[in-house]
């Protein structure tokens, strides 16, 4: 029988988890301090989605592994997250 | 000394073909799901702006619910690290280090519900506010709808949990956690635009 595996980027070598679990954290308490500024609120909304958005974009590349994987999945979410972010963008700012 | 299993066994091609199309399903799937939630996410700051243009009072989350919610986003993001380090493990054959990180992943899932629970009853019973008022509407539908996806993702996780037991995984056939994995971190990336919308931009 041939030797077959599951098709995962098992055997490449991957960005070191821990540390993207440091910078999904640090950016955390970013985002509660940059709100301690009391900053006009057409300022704050942005710098907060946008944080909020590099936090998602963080996840799905490291921690689905999108950024290892067949292009074809990259395709199949990311159209919907850009529609996403396109609606959350434009309602809360 | 960790103790791993030496089994892994080669899988079918049949096999293999299948493990595809289940993870392929998967990101279909969370396609849909992402666009469940844009639509949630954009009804709660439309409800939002309602309010707000109607001179109505919105609720402004209070330093302690702000420090609950927060440690139960570190605590949300912890939990999808151990799912990680858990499919990390499977892939070097470590089944009682992937063992050990789904038990830590369902507490973490557990703990966070738990203080999502905690926030609902001060919210309702020490604010005040009901399912009924726009604001809970909102609220609650938005965040009560990721806690049912967290609470699938505890039972999910310990039904993969029970799965591992028996030494299913290994190496070379582990997409039942991967595909665990995908959804569980969906549920995470969900939450970050969540915590970020609700709490912090209101």
């Amino acid at each position: 029988m041939a030797d077959y595996r599951d098709q995962s980027p098992a055997h490449r070598r991957h960005t070191n988890p821990v540390l993207v679990f440091g910078i999904l954290t640090i950016a955390t308490i970013l985002e509660v301090v940059v709100t301690l500024f009391h900053l006009p609120k057409n300022v704050l909304v942005p710098i907060l989605l946008a944080i909020a958005f590099v936090k998602a974009g963080l996840v799905a590349a490291y921690y689905m592994h999108l950024r290892y994987e067949h292009w074809i999945y990259t395709v199949i979410f990311i159209t919907p997250a850009l529609f996403a972010v396109f609606l959350i963008f434009t309602l809360a700012v | 000394m960790e103790q791993t299993t030496a089994i892994s066994r080669p899988i079918s091609a049949e096999v293999a073909h299948a493990n595809l199309n289940r993870k392929f399903g998967m990101w279909l799937f969370l396609s849909s799901e992402l666009l469940i939630f844009a639509g949630l996410i954009g009804a709660f700051i439309l409800t939002r702006r309602n309010i707000f243009q109607n001179g109505q009072e919105w609720w402004e989350p209070n330093a302690l619910s702000l420090a609950l919610v927060s440690v139960n986003t570190f605590i949300l993001l912890a939990s999808s690290l151990m799912v990680v380090l858990g499919i990390e493990a499977i892939r070097a054959d470590a089944q009682h280090k992937l063992r050990r990180y789904l038990v830590l992943t369902a507490i973490l899932g557990a703990m966070f519900l738990g203080g999502q629970a905690i926030e609902y009853s001060l919210l309702i019973f020490e604010e005040g506010h009901s399912f009924a008022d726009p604001f809970g509407t909102a609220f609650f539908t938005l965040t009560g709808i990721h806690g049912l996806h967290v609470l699938v993702g505890v039972i999910w996780c310990l039904m993969t949990l029970l799965v591992a037991r028996r030494g299913t995984f290994s190496s070379r056939n582990y997409t039942t956690v991967e595909i665990f994995g995908l959804y569980w971190h969906f549920v995470d990336l969900i939450w970050v635009i969540i915590f970020t919308v609700v709490y912090l931009t209101g």
